[in-house]
């Protein structure tokens, strides 16, 4: 990289090199560039020496006019202000002036001169201004102060009375007011609403114009202002202070820097030490919080991932080494869990790294070219602006990361070993041994595989499309024109939804059990021993048929409440083009409704897919069929309550866990199809 | 209060171009200011600068003389009426009227006599303890107006109010607008896309066209003397008719033969240095003047007749196809299909060079 | 004066009934009527069950109807009944307390604010978050001990409600976010000329808009946890600290002992007021299914 020819200040305008030892610099290097000759004329050797000596002299004097501050100060005039404030400001007015006269003549000679210059021009402009409306606010609160310790001495009996009678006068108009409402609404002349409405409103009238009388009383007046003038004191001196930051900023942004730099070196020096780039910039306040930062990444993150501070893994090598040789206690689920959370946490760690070299790089490509730091005061306004979304989601985003993504890239990992009931404290890598015994249909998990599958596919397509059939008729029956009582209906249609499932799935397990009340009407009905729960077929048919009992009361709700937003005069239009019931309700009803539920009705179906509660609960998965299911699985198990057996009940973790990967990357895709249609994606809201 | 915009441009982060740039601007206190342009030419942008809602790139906004850049909105003793009207729906009108003072701590009496007074002018203090989402759009409007007004800020800010309303409570609230203004005293600066209601209600119009200052001056200017191509065919309706041509030997010559006009003396003057060049001329519906003259006279055929009581709108067609439109009074008897003569009134003629549309004359 | 009949008025709006119509309309309530009864019925024995004091361990059926409060008595006297309901409600309260923390953030971070990787992570957590993590549940185990040797307050159940409340962060903010989406910016930049700062546009402005959104997501966050039958039978090892799912679970699971009615009874007091609560609420609960979430 070169030294740019001229220099860019934030909004891109270009301005010439003051610097001339930067400038001969970067015209030599660009001189061999080009082919013709450049613009602006040769810099002589003597002119270049004349300005490095006076360069050098400026920054010698202005050492010494700095010091001489403390000496200046006692020769201020600032006048007879008595408010430490307003004497500060004033004694920093004239400081001001001093050095902005002190810089007037060095501006040619480098743009840090120029920009002091500007600043102390301007606080030497604005301090003044905004200490003499201090001074007015003073007075006014002065005043204020003496009002009221003379209200107060006068004391306000008479007020009082005055405001006593009229509160009372107001509150006597109210009660007239509200009875001549109630006679209004008993005559029917208006509505409850409007009664309820418009009694509210009298009475707010009312409270309000009280609150306005009371606050007249002398003192409570004076009170009042003395606080609002207390208030603007505080107020003011904060927003006028930061307007004064703000334009002092808004200088530096207009204002180039040259610096003797070619490349962002510092940043790529300083990268493991966040803190350090951005204190050799010059930037010591926020170098702070990326040093505070690198003590997450060094003190906690690191060591956690070495293995100190764990709980009873080794960080990352647990990973490696699963505990393989480690005592008794260290089980080898427990290595990898830390094993991830070390990762997690390294990859925090890094991220900070990387944002501390990210932010130091920026900043100093931008100086090369020109721009100037933020100072602090610019920092800070650009965090208050822009941080709070990431301090807002901080708390949450932790939480998703620990709660929700770790569980499952711990799943991931564990699907790719043995773990199981004969290594259960310790078990090793095995890559994707559990894959193929499950592709290929094999072994204690692979053979029942894909019979469940079937079974899973089968079941979520019945129950589901049951549940939404039964839901789609009663809606379309119920919301009929001649109904009446629909009410009535939509309320007991309700409860299938509104009473906890796992209540009337366990008492369905009660009431088929095989001394249960249903399976002796059943045996009665077919006059031999039914009994549903031994039979294969015989439990998926009640579960579907349960299923659908149950699910399709919030089918019902959802089509209810779009039938209820179909315009009418869809129907009349029909009507007129001499359509029957029967083919409005196919032509109109029906695609609307199926429109307009796809995308939740697919939400039915994972749902279904996953339902855990219903099969576990009703017959713990069986009945058993060891020839074909196993030992582990039963002919009613859905996908997940096997991973379930094979994962809590019988410690097939390993297994369990490449079916769970398997399954879910199907449910992703499906969920995903359902979700990139439905109205927020299509909308692009997101 | 003045306001001054000195060469203030402004550029989103990550676009290449500026959005708007060199737009000057001095609107003078108590003016009432209209900020014109179609969609996207930037005038909401520039609005919102001067609010303080956008960030100012490059220039210097000054209220009577202190420079307002980095001043926050709150600071700015602005008030702003919003196109949506933006009224806080969980609060009463009162509460809504009332808030930004709350939010200063002013002085409960102060805040009190404030929107009362406000709502007195507005015509709303029946609705006072009512919620927005009670009372009409109409009523909608004047609450964000009185919101405004309770502020007693130095500068009024409009963004397109009228828009969200019919056209006769439009009508209607033009003329309460312009009302208002003289009686609040203030300087407003409003914005709009439609012409009508600049060219009613404004002292002064700013015409904005892609991010750039097209004309500015009073309403009357702009209708006899657009500056450029745009302008004229922006502003008057219905819009002007323009015809492109070349200059030849001091007379102006259509396109396509249509007709010769000499233009008036003054016009000449001005004309002379485009001997030879191509110019386009435009002139209004009404300077058509009815009936054969010596010259400057041409003959159309009347396609389009729109009968609106005192004049009447001719919409007619050259032989060779070209329209125009032509304002006769609506005594005057005209058919379709009809051929007339009508020659044009040198005294209202624009001319505009074709290469860079601004005016010459 | 006519010797006519009077005529009889047709005031109806819609076109008189033809025979098929009517015919039509008696299948239609027959239909219906049917369907109640199937609704009613189960529901119906879980009632009957309960207060029949002649059913033993087991339900029989046939078993002729004598009223008496002896499950009830069962229930409340020898089970841990009070406990499980403590505790679901406990939970339940926390969990909706403290979704509704981190989402009231969140769902107004993600609507107002542009920032980078806005649209990538919301859906990315929604689609993971489909894969069930039994095998996982190593880690919630390992992530408890961590904890526990940090603060070894921090109970078994707290965890439970840190794993509901985590796992309604970004569906949640997700219909959050729709909805403060549809709030007007306008608003906000109104607010800004007010003297509004940041937080206080939320709190004032923003918070108040969306309080019947908010309620929503409370009231699912809080009828979660008392639905749930998986992760508490996962998480939770002491009977005393059961969730009414797996408390009442234990009232049949176990042959030895089996007490059905006393279930019933169970199911039923904790039927009841969420039933109630379904019902009155039924307007807000499917408004914001509708919403575009895409768990069912």
């Amino acid at each position: 990289m070169r030294y740019p020819e001229t220099v860019l200040d934030e909004i891109g305008n270009q301005y010439p090199r003051k610097n001339l030892l930067l400038a001969h610099q970067a015209a030599m290097e660009a001189a061999g560039d080009r082919e013709s000759p450049p613009g602006t004329p040769e810099i002589t050797e003597e002119a270049l020496n004349e300005y490095q000596a006076r360069r050098a002299e400026a920054l010698a004097a202005e050492k010494i006019f700095l010091r001489q501050q403390s000496g200046r100060k006692k020769t201020f005039e600032i006048g007879s202000d008595e408010d430490p404030v307003i004497r500060s400001w004033l004694v920093k007015a004239k400081e001001s002036e001093a050095r902005a006269a002190f810089y007037e003549p060095l501006i040619d000679l480098d743009y840090d001169f120029e920009l002091r210059h500007k600043q102390h021009l301007e606080t030497a402009r604005q301090l003044p201004l905004i200490a003499a409306e201090r001074r007015a606010v003073l007075g006014e609160l002065t005043a204020a102060r003496e009002a009221l310790t003379e209200a107060r001495a006068a004391g306000q009996k008479e007020e009082r009375e005055a405001f006593s009678s009229a509160r009372k006068e107001r509150l006597a108009l109210l009660r007239e007011q509200k009875k001549e409402l109630k006679a209004s609404y008993r005559e029917g002349t208006i509505s409850a609403k409007a009664f309820n409405n418009e009694k509210k409103e009298r009475s707010l009238a009312a409270r309000d114009q009280i609150g306005v009388m009371r606050r007249q009383l002398p003192v409570k007046a004076q009170k009042e202002r003395v606080r609002y003038a207390k208030h603007q004191l505080r107020r003011d001196k904060k927003s006028k202070l930061r307007v004064l930051d703000s334009d002092l900023s808004d200088l530096r942004r207009r204002t180039p820097v040259e610096i003797a730099k070619r490349r962002p070196l510092v940043s790529y020096l300083t990268w493991p030490l966040p803190g350090l780039g951005q204190f050799l910039l010059g930037q010591p306040l926020k170098a702070l919080f990326f040093v505070i930062g690198s003590f997450f990444t060094y003190l906690i993150a690191i060591p956690y991932a070495l293995g100190r501070g764990n709980y009873r893994g080794k960080g990352l090598f647990g990973l490696i080494s699963l505990a393989r040789d480690g005592s008794r206690l260290d089980r080898s689920v427990i290595f990898m869990v830390e094993g991830v959370i070390a990762i997690i946490l390294l990859l925090m760690g890094l991220l900070i790294l990387y944002q501390s070299f990210r932010d130091v790089n920026r900043v100093e490509k931008k100086m090369i070219k020109g721009v100037r730091r933020y100072n602090w005061f610019e920092t800070r306004t650009a965090i208050k602006r822009d941080g709070f979304p990431f301090f807002a989601s901080a708390p949450a985003a932790l939480v998703t990361i620990f709660i929700v993504l770790l569980p499952i890239a711990v799943t991931i990992l564990i699907s790719f070993t043995n773990y199981d009931p004969s290594h259960q404290s310790k078990f090793n890598w095995t890559g994707l041994a559990n894959y193929k015994q499950i592709a290929l249909g094999q072994g204690i998990a692979g053979g029942p595989f894909w019979h469940i599958t079937g079974w899973t596919v089968i079941w979520t397509l019945l129950a589901t499309s049951l549940a939404i059939l039964i839901g789609f008729v009663l809606a379309l029956l119920v919301n009929q024109d001649r109904i009446y009582g629909k009410r009535l209906f939509r309320t007991v249609y309700l409860l299938p939804w509104a009473v906890p499932a796992f209540i009337t799935i366990m008492f369905f397990s009660i009431m088929f059990s095989p001394d249960g009340p249903l399976t002796s009407v059943l045996s009665s009905l077919t006059g031999q021993i039914t009994n549903i729960k031994y039979s294969a077929w015989g439990t998926r048919i009640v579960l579907i048929l349960l299923q659908g009992w149950l699910g399709s009361s919030y089918v019902f709700l959802l089509c209810t409440g779009i039938l209820q937003g179909i315009p009418g005069d869809l129907y009349e239009a029909a009507k007129i083009d001499g359509a029957t019931g029967f083919q409005a309700t196919r032509h109109i009803t029906i695609p609307i409704l199926l429109f307009q539920t796809a995308p939740l009705l697919i939400g039915q179906y994972t749902f279904n897919f996953n339902n855990f509660s219903i099969i576990y609960l009703f017959n713990g998965g069986g009945p058993f069929e060891p020839t074909k299911y196993g030992n582990i699985a039963g002919s009613s198990d859905l996908l997940i309550s096997y991973i379930y057996k094979l994962t809590i009940q019988k410690q097939y973790q390993g297994i369990g866990s490449a079916i769970t990967l398997i399954v879910s990357l199907v449910l992703i895709f499906i969920a995903w199809f359902g979700f990139s249609r439905s109205k927020a994606f299509r909308e692009e809201k997101l | 209060m003045k306001v001054d915009l000195v060469n203030i441009g402004k550029k989103y982060e990550g676009r290449e171009n500026f959005t708007i740039r060199h737009i000057d601007l001095e609107i003078e206190d108590k003016e009432f200011c209209v900020i014109l342009g179609p969609s996207g030419c930037g005038k909401s942008t520039l609005l919102r600068m001067i609010a303080g809602l956008n960030s100012i790139t490059e220039g210097d906004l000054l209220f009577d003389g202190k420079r307002m850049n980095k001043v926050e909105p709150k600071d700015r003793d602005i008030a702003m009426v919003f196109q949506s009207y933006a009224l806080y729906p969980h609060m009463t009108v009162y509460d809504n009227m009332a808030f930004s003072l709350k939010m200063r701590r002013e002085k409960k009496t102060v805040i009190h006599d404030r929107v009362i007074e406000a709502a007195e002018l507005l015509q709303i203090t029946e609705y006072l303890y009512s919620k927005p989402s009670e009372i009409s759009g109409g009523q909608r409007q004047r609450v964000a107006l009185g919101r405004a007004m309770v502020r007693k800020a130095g500068v009024f800010l409009l963004d397109e109010p009228l828009s969200n309303l019919d056209a006769k409570l439009r009508e209607h609230m033009r003329v309460e607008l312009v009302r208002l203004h003289k009686s609040l005293d203030t300087t407003s600066i409003y914005v709009t896309h439609d012409q009508t209601e600049a060219m009613t209600m404004a002292t002064k119009i700013v015409l904005l066209d892609d991010g750039k200052v097209q004309q500015a001056g009073r309403p009357s200017e702009f209708y006899e003397k657009p500056a450029n191509l745009f302008v004229a065919g922006f502003i008057g309706s219905p819009t002007m008719n323009t015809f492109p041509g070349v200059i030849e030997k001091g007379l102006f010559k259509a396109d396509g033969d249509l007709f010769t006009v000499e233009p008036g003396q003054e016009d000449k003057k001005k004309l002379s240095g485009h001997e030879g060049k191509r110019v386009v001329m435009g002139i209004r519906s009404e300077r058509f003047l009815a009936g054969k003259a010596e010259k400057n006279g041409i003959t159309v055929e009347v396609d389009v007749i729109e009968m609106l009581g005192k004049e009447q709108l001719l919409y007619c067609k050259f032989p060779n196809g070209k329209e125009c439109v032509i304002s006769e009074p609506g005594h005057f008897k005209y058919a379709i299909d009809e051929e007339h003569n009508f020659h044009l009134d040198t005294q209202g003629l624009h001319f505009f060079d074709e290469e860079t549309s601004g005016r010459i004359n | 004066m006519s010797g006519t009949k009077e005529k009889r008025l047709y005031l109806s709006d819609r076109p008189p009934l033809t025979a098929v119509k009517v015919v039509m309309l008696a299948i239609s309530y027959v239909l219906l009527f049917f369907y109640v009864f199937v609704i009613l019925w189960p529901l119906s024995q879980i009632l009957f069950a309960s207060f029949n004091g002649n059913h033993g361990s087991y339900l029989q059926i046939g078993v002729s109807f004598s009223f008496s409060l002896k499950h009830f008595e069962y229930l409340f006297g020898e089970t841990y009944f009070l406990n499980w309901v403590v505790n679901t409600i406990l939970i339940a309260l926390a969990t909706a307390l403290l979704t509704l923390f981190f989402v009231s953030f969140t769902g107004y971070a993600y609507s107002r604010y542009r920032f980078k990787g806005r649209k990538a992570s919301l859906m990315a957590i929604m689609l993971i978050q489909t894969i069930p993590s039994f095998a996982g549940i190593a880690a919630f185990y390992t992530l408890h001990s961590i904890i526990v040797s940090i603060a070894p307050w921090f109970s078994r159940q707290m965890f439970l409600i840190l794993i509901y409340a985590g796992g309604g962060i970004a569906g949640n903010t997700f219909i959050l976010k729709g909805y403060i989406d549809s709030i007007s910016r306008e608003l906000d930049d109104a607010a800004r000329i007010d003297g509004c700062g940041n937080l206080q546009v939320y709190r004032l402005i923003i918070m108040p808009i969306v309080r019947p959104m908010l309620a929503v997501i409370a009231l699912w966050s809080f009828i979660g946890p008392f639905l749930d039958f998986m992760l508490p039978s996962i998480l939770l090892n002491d009977p005393k600290s059961y969730t009414l799912a797996t408390g009442l679970h234990t009232l049949i699971n176990d042959v030895r002992n089996m007490h059905q009615p006393v279930f019933a009874a169970g199911g039923l007091l904790t039927a009841v007021p969420i039933i109630v609560l379904f019902i009155a609420l039924q307007k807000q609960l499917v408004s914001g299914l509708a919403s575009g979430a895409v768990k069912g």
